[in-house]
């Protein structure tokens, strides 16, 4: 499949950025604190720094097969029926997560703002929202990510700033944390959050100059990854580690003790939450976008238009399944822990693999002069 | 006897029943030496018309002739002085004719009319009568003179109604398509203006003409616009937004692809930008292609302004474009779900102003912009001595009334006054009317999700205009794309010489507009000529009063 070749490496980066930030920014320093209290901040760093090295392999893999993504290289790396497997299951995750993400953000809509609204509803409309748009080609999945982007960094620090008169750095001590054994699991919840980053793989073809895309990951992983720990670390200084875990999503608290100067909104929460929709949109369309490109490349069809409504029950049902908030939660840690054999494992083998066989795509340059 | 020429009658009118078709038929027939048989000929296919006109008169005084025109569209002042009298007055007695020598006599010595031509071809001659040429026919020869005597009657040219402007040009496009190629040539009178004519329509055979400047417009613009021109086949044309229909990308978007201005200096604006601009005859409007979002609101006078001011007005105009799409269903969302938002004190204003009223606020909210949607089609068909009084009526009265009956709370008529008054500041008439329609369905999704529901709906809107294109150029570019020279010209009207390029989406040929020599000027110190020191210096007459 020929793709046209118009994503910049800014759009890249910020197609990562967006991607990355979404609904899990609102409970990231609950499992942060849960993990290892105060060491919260670290256990986030060292999170970014699991999802960077899995971003990293991804951004090898695809330097070295320019014009193809996983879906197609690991069937050249690993052949055809391992390869073909490896999707599959990178399919149904991605499915998982795309139910997972809508049915978070359709608890909080309903806990928090529509109270009386099922949560059927809620969840059916983000998932509806995502399906007519990923109809749109790359280019406009691009141009969409784009458009957005400011929409989704500037409450975070608008509110990370607005909520520094109320924190006190004596609640970040010690930055150890006080019983570190939960490190490591924490540090593996957190780097799910990441896991988005996935969505780079059916970026690079597009790209108009793959060779530039490490560029494009560390800057996407920097200010992303940036905008987490700074969330960690105020909510942290705002609330205190014991006070944040007990709160369900803390982010949002933290919107609510803020109030912008001269009383034009008496409270920011719902306004936050109401701008926070785009994030979990752009983060649920490029799930929904890699997951029917997925299917649509290991199917070997030439339009993906045809799945973007065929995936819909299938996602919906997945996003029932918990039956309450806790056990979502539960179910949200459990898949992003296993997803981190997919997102960063797999393609350190696969890379690896093909290291060791000496295989190599097609260059740019070739592309180009042919 | 009789019953074979009655037939032979039926025969006759029955070939030449429509004389359009009889035309097309016999596309390439000539007509001949026999003035007689010409005269026939054209009688069959123009003679139930009564403003055609047969005039017969010798040639200097001599060769038998006959002038065809069709009264109705002719100079009759031309006519005479220009064609009848030099024919008829002159003889030529003393030398030997025929008939080749008598047309190039006519033709380079008699006649003293600028326009005028040969023309031998049927269909073409009846062409020429019928758009206000008048024929002259001489026995004998084996071509018509066609002489360019069209007179039709036009307005004046004054302000375009739809695009007022505080400061700069007053003249708007009127519907005679010369007339506005004229208006475009004189603020252009470079080689580069390019005026492609062609027509358009089986029956009103509407001139289009594509503007463009060489060298600036890029080639492949125009070739695409010509093809997309010349694919249209359609009966009629009666106005240029026919064409629009036909030649725009998404034909299901409510939002306009294409811009269309009454304004010389602006289509002039937008060729300089490397632009196609498409008139066509009997439209006052001109297209121009390809159009992105932000030129729907931008005016020709943010450039005749001083930059600040002109930067201010355009922040006002956004936001008013905003406005006029979620303000009515902000209020909604508010007021129905998340009260806790808006200032205590204000809440409970607004929840005393609501209390006679019996309906939810999205139902309040959506009779009354209804009902202003009404008001406003309505001032528009009145005849203008009544449109405003009843603008008056309708506003204050029905909406003072509205309030005392306890139908709607006064807040919710503030809102909606807001949102209809922000629609019309936007300039573009067809992209105010696309984000006033669109604000229904979110007054809709406002009353059953609240914030969120405001939200899903301009993600929707948002993700839609970021997926169209026009003539291939993204709608949001140059914000989406990104693209910082472009950048300086979306909310801000940065300075003249900021703006050295000409939109990089329009892959113009020639980028530069402004010379690098200008901004060193510029950057300069101003001289102070008339500094009172340095003019005090020079001890001239004191002037009165003057202290130095």
């Amino acid at each position: 499949m020929e793709t046209p070749r118009e994503i910049t490496v800014l759009q890249a980066a910020i197609i990562l950025i967006s991607t990355i930030i979404g609904v899990g920014v609102l409970a990231l320093p609950r499992i942060a604190v849960l993990a290892g209290d105060t060491g919260a901040p670290l256990i986030t760093l060292l999170g970014i720094l699991l999802a960077f090295f899995g971003l990293v392999m991804i951004t090898l893999l695809g330097m070295r097969f320019p014009s193809q993504s996983l879906i197609r290289y690991s069937e050249v790396i690993l052949g055809k029926p391992i390869a073909r497997f490896g999707s599959i299951v990178i399919i149904v995750f991605f499915a998982v997560l795309t139910a997972l993400t809508s049915r978070e953000f359709g608890e909080v809509v309903i806990t928090s703002v529509l109270r009386r609204t099922p949560l059927e509803v809620t969840v059916i409309v983000m998932l509806l929202l995502a399906v007519i748009t990923t109809r749109n080609d790359i280019t406009t999945f691009a141009y969409i990510h784009h458009f957005y982007s400011p929409l989704i960094l500037t409450p975070v620090i608008l509110i990370v700033i607005l909520s520094l008169k109320n924190a006190e750095v004596v609640r970040l001590l010690p930055i150890w944390g006080n019983e570190p054994n939960g490190m490591f699991l924490g540090v593996l919840t957190v780097a799910a959050l990441f896991q988005g980053f996935f969505i780079l793989t059916m970026i690079i073809p597009a790209m108009r100059r793959p060779d530039r895309a490490m560029t494009a990951s560390i800057w996407g992983m920097a200010i992303a990854g940036g905008l987490y720990l700074i969330i960690v670390i105020a909510t942290l200084a705002v609330f205190g580690a014991e006070e944040v875990k007990l709160l369900l999503w803390p982010t949002l608290e933290l919107a609510k003790t803020t109030s912008l100067p001269a009383n034009i909104l008496e409270r920011l929460d719902a306004a936050f939450l109401a701008v926070w929709v785009t994030a979990v949109f752009t983060t649920l369309f490029s799930s929904y976008f890699l997951m029917i490109h997925a299917a649509t490349e290991l199917f070997q069809l030439r339009n993906h238009r045809m799945f973007s409504l065929f995936f819909l029950p299938f996602v919906f049902i997945i996003a029932m399944l918990p039956d309450n908030v806790l056990e979502m939660y539960k179910l949200i840690e459990i898949v992003g822990r296993f997803g981190l054999l997919i997102t960063v494992v797999y393609p350190t083998i696969l890379w690896m693999v093909a290291l060791i066989r000496k295989k190599r795509g097609k260059s740019h340059a070739a592309r180009k002069n042919r | 006897m009789f019953f074979w020429r009655r037939k032979n009658k039926r025969e006759n009118t029955g070939n030449i029943d429509v004389p359009q078709q009889f035309l097309e038929k016999h596309k390439n027939e000539k007509i001949n030496k026999n003035l007689e048989d010409t005269l026939v000929i054209l009688q069959q296919l123009l003679g139930a018309n009564d403003d055609i006109v047969v005039r017969r008169f010798r040639v200097f005084k001599e060769f038998s002739a006959a002038m065809v025109y069709c009264s109705s569209l002719v100079d009759h002042t031309q006519i005479n002085m220009d064609v009848l009298k030099p024919l008829m007055s002159t003889s030529y007695r003393d030398e030997t004719w025929n008939s080749n020598r008598l047309q190039e006599i006519i033709l380079e010595e008699t006649l003293y009319h600028s326009d005028l031509r040969l023309e031998s071809d049927l269909s073409k001659i009846v062409r020429s009568i019928l758009s206000g040429g008048t024929l002259v026919f001489i026995d004998g020869m084996n071509d018509g003179f066609v002489v360019g005597t069209r007179k039709v009657d036009k307005r004046a040219i004054n302000q375009p109604g739809t695009e007022q402007v505080i400061r700069g040009p007053r003249e708007g496009f009127i519907e005679q398509l010369g007339t506005n190629i004229s208006l475009l040539r004189y603020r252009l009178p470079t080689a580069d203006l390019r005026v492609k004519t062609m027509e358009v329509g089986r029956v009103t055979k509407s001139k289009v003409a594509i503007c463009y400047l060489e060298g600036i417009a890029s080639p492949d613009l125009v070739e695409e616009v010509k093809d997309r021109i010349s694919a249209i086949d359609i009966d009629v044309v009666l106005d240029v937004g026919y064409l629009e229909q036909f030649i725009e990308d998404n034909h299901m978007s409510p939002f306009p692809q294409i811009q269309n201005t009454e304004r010389p200096d602006k289509t002039v604006a937008q060729l300089a930008e490397g632009r196609v601009a498409i008139l066509s005859d009997g439209s006052p409007f001109a297209l121009i292609v390809p159009t992105v979002f932000h030129q729907f609101y931008q005016t020709p006078e943010d450039y005749a302004q001083r930059f600040l001011m002109a930067s201010a007005i355009r922040l006002i105009r956004l936001v008013s474009l905003f406005f006029s799409l979620i303000a009515s269903s902000l209020y909604v969302a508010i007021i129905s779900f998340n009260p806790e938002l808006i200032p205590t004190q204000f809440a409970v204003a607004v929840a005393g102003g609501r209390a006679g009223v019996p309906f939810p606020a999205v139902v309040e909210v959506f009779v009354m912009e209804v009902s202003m949607e009404i008001l406003r089609e309505a001032t528009v068909r009145l005849p203008q001595q009544v449109g405003g009084a009843l603008s008056i009526v309708g506003v204050l009265v029905i909406g003072q009334a509205a309030v005392s009956a306890g139908f709607v709370s006064p807040i919710t008529v503030v809102v909606i006054a807001l949102t209809t008054i922000g629609s019309f500041a936007t300039p573009a008439y067809n992209a105010a009317m696309a984000l006033r329609l669109l604000r229904f369905p979110i007054i809709f999704l406002a009353g059953v999700f609240g914030l969120y529901g405001v939200m899903v709906g301009i993600i929707l809107i948002i993700n839609h205009m970021l997926s169209l294109r026009s003539f291939g150029v993204p709608y949001m570019s140059p914000v989406v794309p990104g693209n910082y020279q472009g950048m300086k010209d979306i909310v801000m009207r940065a300075p003249l010489w900021w703006m050295k390029k000409r939109p990089a989406s329009l892959h113009t040929a020639n980028r530069e507009r402004i010379g690098d020599a200008v901004i060193e000027k510029l950057k300069q110190p101003p001289s102070n000529t008339l500094n009172p020191i340095n003019v005090g210096n020079r001890k001239e007459d004191p002037p009165d009063g003057d202290t130095t």
